[in-house]
Parts: C-alpha cells; structure tokens; sequence
C-alpha cells in the first residue's frame, strides 16, 4: 500500500478543503451576531425625553441614555462669548480630529444654541468627569477658566466638552445624536418621531 | 524562517510530546480497514459532544437560572437575541442526536462484541458516559422551567422518595425547596453546565485513551494484532491520516444533512424531542394531561411503569442500566462478532432489539392495560436477554473467526 | 434483520400518530391549518384582528412591537398609529398586554392566559379550530361554551363577525361495522338522527362562514408567526445549511473512494 498524490487527488483534496472551510464563516455568523446588543438591550437603550425648562443658566444635569451619563448644560450667553477666546489652550476647537454630528452651527456644539449635549464618558479610559463650572484656580490648574476634570487621570475639557492640550484624554468629548423640541430633548435619535 | 518556526516547534517538541501525541493517537494511529458504517458513530459523538459544549456556552449568555426568569430567558434567547434560535435549536437537536448517536454506537458493541477481551474497559468507560450523559439530558431538560421541565423533575425525584428509610428527606435534599423552586433550578444549572460536562470530558478521554491502547474492533472479530509488520502495525490496518479520516469526513457531511433537516425543518420532532406541554411556563398548582419524557428515556421510563410498586420500579430502572456494565462478563461467545455467533445469539438479539424498539414506543404512550402488559414482557425480555446470555453463548456453537481481515 | 426493524418503526410511527382521546375535544378531529408565514397581507390582517378583539384581554408578552412591525414590514408610523393601543408604550417594549392581572380576576375568575406560545403549546390547528366552534349555551356565564375545549372561561368575541352558531341535530348515515354505509332494499342510505353538530343560523352576522373563515384563518396565522417569530427565517436558511452539507459530502465522498483505492 502506498500513498500516491495523483492531480485527481489533488482536485478533491481541495475541492473539500475549499467547500469545507467556505462553510465556517457562515456557521460563525450566527455566534458572533448572538454577541450583538439584543432586541432587549436596544429596547432598554431607546431614546429618552428630557424636559429642559427646568434646568438653570449655568446649571449641569445627567441623564442615563444606554446607562451611560450624558450632560446637559445650559449656558449663559457670556459663556458661550467666552468660548472662542480660550482656544489656544484647547488641542482641538474645531472638533476636525473626531465625527462632530453637529459641527459649524453652534458654538455649544449641539443644535441649540443655549444647550450643550455631551457624552459624560471621558475619551481617554472612560471614566466620567466632573464639572467645575467656576473660573478660579484649582489644584490641578490656577488658571482653570471652567469645564471638566476628570479624577481618574486628570483629562480637562472645556464647558462646551472640548479637550485641553497636553492632557491624556485624545480628542473632544463626544456629542451623540439629539433633537430639541420645544421644551424636549430627545437624546438618541437625529430627527424627532411625530 | 522555516528554520525558525521548527526551532520554536522543536524546543517545544522537546518538552511536551506534541508529535509522538498526535502521530500516536491520530495521524499513524492504526485502523482496521475493513469496518462499515457502524464503526462510524463513535467519532460522530465527539462531533456531538463538541456542538453541545459550543452551543451550551452560548446558550449561558441568555439563560437566566432563577424559577422567574428561566423560562422568560428561553424566549428572550428564541426572540431577542440575534440568531439566539440558531443556538438553541442547535442545542436541542443535538441533545437527541448525541442520544440517536450514541444508543447506535452502544448497539454496535453488543452486536460486534465491542466489549470482548481486551475491550472490557473501553465499554466500562462507555456506558459510565452514557450514564453521565443520562444525568446530564435529565437536568438540561430541567432549566427551561416548562410545564414538562418541572413535572418531568418532579417524577424523577419523587423517586428518590421509593428508597427506605431516607428517600423522603433526599427528596427534600435534592429539591433544596419544598418544591421544584430557583434553588433547584440552580444547582441544576451548575451541574449540567459545569460538573457533569466535566466528568463526562474527562470520561471520552479515558475512553479514547482505552480504545487507543487496545486498538478498534472490526465487524469481523478478527484481531487485527496477530499478523503485523516489521513496525508492528497490524497487516490489517492503515493509518488514520489520510485514510481514514475520510470516512469519518463522509459520516460528518451525511449527519450534518440529518441534523440539519431535523433543526431546521422538524425542531420539536413532532412533540418527542420538545414536548409541546414545555411551551407552557411551569405551574406546579396543574398537571398537564399526559407527561412523557423525551424518547431516548422512553424504554427506561415504561420499565418503571411497567412494575406496579414504586421501590420496585426504581430497582427495575437501576438494574436495566447497570446490567449493561456487566455485559463482558456475561457473553461467554468464542467469537466476539454477531456474524460468527450461533443462531441463538441472532434469535435473543433480533428480540432484544425488537422489544427495546417496544419499550421505547410505550413509554411515550398514555398508560393502558394491555400496554402495561407489554411494558412488563418488554421488560423480562430485556433483562432475559442479559442474564442468559451465558447461558445461550455457551451452549451455541458459534463458527470459526477468520485469521485475517 | 434490517427489514423487521423497519416495519416495526412504521407500526409505532402508526400507533403514535393515532391519538388517544380526540385532539380537539367533542370536535374530534381538529380542522387542519397550514400557515403561510411568507403572506405578509394575511399576517398583517391577523394582526389587526388580534390587536382589536383579544389584545384588550390576552397579552403576547414574550413578543415585542416593533419587532412584529419589521417582519411583518408595516412602517413603525403607521404601526403606531393604527395597532398600538395606549400612548405610553414604547415600540421596543414586550407586549405586556392592555389589561391589569386583577381587573382580569374580578372580570373572569381566572386572568386570561398570554397567548405568545399558545399555536406553539396547543398546535395552529388546535386554536384555528377552537375559535371557530364556540356555540351558544345559555348554562354557561357567557352564554357560549366550546366545542373544542368544553367550559371555557371566555365569551365569543367573535359572534357578531361570525354569528349566533348553535348546536344542532342532523340525519347521518349509519356506518355498518365493515366500514360501509347501511343501505335499505332499495339501496337508499339508512340514517339516524345525531346531534352535536355546530351549525350558523345565515344571516346572523357580519360576514358569511367562507368570510369568517377568512379571518380566522389570517388570525391563526398571526399567532403562528408570533408562537415562532424567526420560523420563517429557519426554514429558509435550512434549504442552503442542507445544500451545503449535500455538496461537501460529495467531494466528500469522491476523495474517500479515491483514497480507498489504496487499500481495497
């Protein structure tokens, strides 16, 4: 008995390792899509409403939109005056550096012109920063001019969620998809449903 | 750089048998040339065993193993997980097919005489994970928490209750609960998923390793180690790598056809392998009109039915499966194969399979008298069968085995 | 051998299918349903009629809405505006019905069962056939009573679709016990007189049987769909997971004959 590779060997072999191993990206489908947030999570995850005639000039609030923070702030019109005089300490005014849904129409960065909406998720690791809204000397910064701090390793944002320079956090913090309806905001979804 | 990559693989190599392992027990590994498709169900098992484990893990990403959200958490999987139906009607189809598989792997053994000298221990270790596998069906089919779930539980162990003395605080024990509650449903869960699984690998181990050690059986009975090569390889045999395998490449395609026309065209096959009733949450305040198990209990179950007392009727359940331990010892044959036996051995094993087939039919069957009186024939069968069987092996005359395959 | 065993699976296939009591109660046989979970009219029809007559009492709990507008491609404006009841429900939510467990007690003595898995736990046929044998029977709360399941706890919400339907006696032909019919010298049939047999008086309700039918029919199919909502998906993905395992077998197959060569 002895083992010949003949060309006809050769074709099968490879036609069955061909077919074969065709099949595993498609048996692998099913394993990683069950991996995928389900209809429960989505649900869970759907957009909220959030009446915003409550909130104060200067005043910042959480939501839990996906169980993950997201501030509203609402400025006062000095605030946002202020905004573009600080840009030199800031690495990225513009938001070019990340996928800005709302870039050029506010200077809050939304699409009010009195509200700021920010993920409350630090860009570095992940942790929530602090707001620190006053303009007086911190320990981490005499100089601080109102923003974020986040405690975990030190990252600085701007009020409107914009990254310092020479700080870990990579880029702005994230603005996620909203919609403002009279007194509601709706944090999740582009346009509002009727 | 493939210089490198062998230096790496020798250093290795050095300091854990990796190619002797694999040469041993897989490529060069010897097998008999001549078997047929019987010889097959043993590897398809272990593809089985495999497809269980996988979707098994999976299926832990959904369960939720308390009394109110198990049952809820089996939708959520059909429902709201993506492709989450894929899995579990992987998982289900599979625990029938490994049941399917294995009752014709075991058939296979008593045909041939799988467990004839030298394969006394390879059977041991088989029918250990057929009852490990028993324990292990018993408890998966606890967790959806359906109406069959908890009545089926309940049946089994109230069983317990049939033995003197202690059976009632056993019970009580095993339950953790006055009832079938969450606490059972945990424990059970970390056992189907954790300890039993475990056994059960550690078992095929055992059982390959034995097989390894003492060579395959061949339908024949020929022992293939008498004539061999300057090498010691059997005469009879070729290597597992790359002839054999194909075979085993063959019997995977075909299974993969049968398995997936039952999962994707007949998942419930008809009510025996999901019972409807189990589409209903648990509700331990009704029973439902006729409680079945699923059909790979079925023949064990009408044993149980058949003997009118309830210690009795545990004793008969036991006694059918430990019997099977012993068979090596029992089969007093010259020849080990079904083919080279006397036309005694052919009689009792046309019967036995018969009223196996019987048995198995009833116990899915709402109880009648004539069917218990079946039942009660089935089951004297089936033990005859066993207990004589030193007596007709040794009195047939069973015709000369053939020196080569 | 092989052929005993054969034809003994094929005596218990026989005896299992013949079933024990009738399945569908005194209505023996139940009608047969065969859904078709592709007719996306049908399904959207069966929802409607689910969603105004027993979604006020039955919930489909496991199910969620806007699950059901996806498969069922109804654009979730239009779902929402035309099939959800209640301004607070959100189209991610499970179908948690519109109906408090306690009211549901004072009402009917039980809380109406959720019916998510009901075509699954009983069979499509079970409940095609039930919704359509509900007759009147004034000893009974509600003034009906089931053919299919004999002292249900529910009123015929249907009855002004499909009518007042009553019992009624009928002349049938007397079966001999060889399995033919009796026939007299002049080979008339032989009848008697029995009842049991549902019967619509015309005109009673909304719609005609075949009409009613109809929207039984699509109901039925709606709570098919909803026992098993990726069934349709399973059954078309099996015809190419089954294609696949034919082809790899055959080469398969080839190269095991062509290596057996070696050794035949």
């Amino acid at each position: 008995m002895e083992e010949k590779l003949t060309t006809r060997r050769k074709v099968l072999i490879g036609m069955t390792a061909a077919v074969g191993s065709a099949g595993i990206p498609f048996a692998a489908v099913p394993f990683l899509s069950a991996w995928n947030p389900s209809a429960k999570a989505k649900a869970v995850g759907a957009p909220v409403k959030v009446d915003i005639s409550k909130i104060q000039v200067g005043q910042k609030i959480q939501v839990a939109w996906r169980k993950q923070p997201v501030f509203v702030i609402r400025h006062s019109k000095e605030a946002l005056a202020n905004l573009s005089q600080i840009e030199e300490k800031l690495d990225d005014p513009q938001s070019n550096n990340i996928d800005e849904p709302y870039r050029d129409i506010n200077p809050t960065r939304s699409t009010s012109n009195e509200f700021t909406v920010i993920a409350g998720v630090c860009t570095h690791l992940g942790c929530s920063p602090k707001y620190y809204p006053k303009m007086e000397p911190q320990p981490w910064d005499e100089t601080w001019i109102g923003g974020f701090f986040c405690p975990c390793h030190g990252s600085m944002f701007d009020i409107v969620g914009r990254v310092f320079k020479g700080v870990p956090a990579p880029t702005n913090l994230k603005v996620p998809p909203h919609n403002f309806r009279g007194n509601i905001l709706t944090i999740g979804e582009d346009k509002g449903t009727a | 750089m493939s210089n490198q990559s062998s230096g790496i693989f020798n250093w290795v190599n050095d300091r854990l048998p990796i190619k002797n392992t694999y040469e041993r027990h897989l490529s060069k590994h010897p097998v008999p040339k001549k078997v047929n498709f019987w010889y097959l169900f043993g590897a398809l098992a272990l593809v089985v065993l495999i497809i269980q484990i996988v979707s098994g893990i999976w299926l832990m990403f959904g369960y939720e193993n308390t009394e109110e959200g198990a049952f809820a958490s089996v939708e959520y999987i059909m429902r709201d997980v993506d492709y989450g139906w894929v899995v579990r009607y992987m998982h289900t189809t599979g625990a029938s097919m490994f049941f399917a598989v294995v009752y014709l792997h075991m058939f296979r053994g008593l045909m041939y005489g799988s467990y004839h000298k030298p394969r006394e221990l390879v059977w041991i270790f088989g029918m250990t994970i057929y009852l490990v596998m028993m324990a292990e069906g018993f408890l998966g089919y606890v967790l959806p928490y359906g109406q069959m779930s908890y009545w089926g539980a309940q049946v089994i162990i109230s069983l317990f209750g049939a033995i003197p003395f202690i059976g009632e605080s056993l019970e009580l024990w095993v339950r953790g609960d006055y009832y079938i509650s969450g606490a059972t449903i945990s424990r059970f869960f970390a056992l189907h998923v954790v300890a039993l699984p475990l056994i059960l690998i550690a078992l095929v181990f055992m059982h390959l390793v034995a097989l390894h050690e003492v060579g395959a059986g061949n339908p024949e009975g020929v022992d293939i180690e008498k004539y061999v090569d300057e090498d010691g390889v059997p005469l009879d045999s070729v290597p597992f790598f790359p002839y054999k395998i194909l075979n085993a490449l063959v019997a995977i395609g075909i299974f993969g056809i049968v398995f997936s026309i039952i999962m994707f065209f007949f998942p419930e096959g008809g009510g025996y392998m999901l019972e409807l009733a189990n589409f209903e949450e648990a509700n331990p305040l009704s029973t439902p009109d006729h409680i079945a198990p699923v059909w790979y209990y079925s023949p064990y179950y009408a044993m149980l039915r058949a003997i009118p007392d309830k210690l009795g009727g545990l004793i008969v359940m036991g006694a059918a499966i430990a019997i099977l331990f012993v068979v090596p010892w029992l089969d007093r044959s010259k020849a080990a194969s079904i083919r080279y036996k006397g036309n005694l051995s052919k009689i009792a094993m046309t019967i036995f399979v018969i009223s196996w087939l019987m048995l198995a039919w009833l116990g899915t069957m709402p109880v009648t008298e004539l069917r218990t009186t079946l039942s009660q024939i089935g089951t004297v069968i089936y033990f005859a069968f066993f207990l004589l069987m030193p007596v007709y092996t040794s009195i047939e005359k069973s015709r000369p085995v053939p020196e080569r395959l | 051998m092989k052929l005993v065993i054969l034809s003994f699976f094929f005596l218990f296939s026989l005896g299992a299918s013949s079933a024990e009591s009738a399945p569908c109660g005194n209505y023996g046989e139940c009608d047969e349903f065969a859904p078709q979970l592709n007719n996306l009219e049908s399904l959207q029809l069966g929802a409607v009629t689910f969603m105004n007559n027993c979604y006020g009492c039955h919930s489909l709990k496991y199910s969620r809405w806007n699950r059901i507008a996806k498969d069922l491609e109804i654009p979730e404006e239009i779902f929402a505006s035309n099939l959800v009841y209640g301004q607070t429900v959100k189209l991610g939510d499970t179908m948690n019905g519109s109906m408090k467990k306690e009211v549901a007690e004072t009402w009917f003595g039980i809380s109406p069962p959720d019916l998510t898995l009901v075509t699954r736990l009983h069979g499509s046929d079970w409940v095609y056939t039930y919704l359509k044998t509900f007759y009147e029977d004034s000893s009974k709360p509600y003034g009906v009573n089931n053919m299919v399941y004999p002292g249900a706890a529910m009123p015929n919400v249907l009855a002004s679709m499909q009518g007042q339907q009553i019992l009624s006696c009928k002349q049938v032909p007397i079966i001999a016990s060889n399995g033919g019919v009796k026939r007299d010298s002049s080979g008339n049939n032989i009848t008697e007189e029995k009842c049991g047999y549902l019967k619509t008086i015309p005109g009673s309700g909304t719609l005609s049987t075949e009409e009613f039918d109809e929207v039984i029919y699509n109901l039925v199919n709606f709570m098919t769909y909803v026992g098993e909502p990726s069934r349709a998906d399973r059954e078309r993905i099996g015809w190419y997971v089954i294609l696949f395992f034919i082809i790899f077998t055959s080469f398969a197959y080839l190269l095991f004959k062509e290596y057996q060569k070696d050794y035949h």
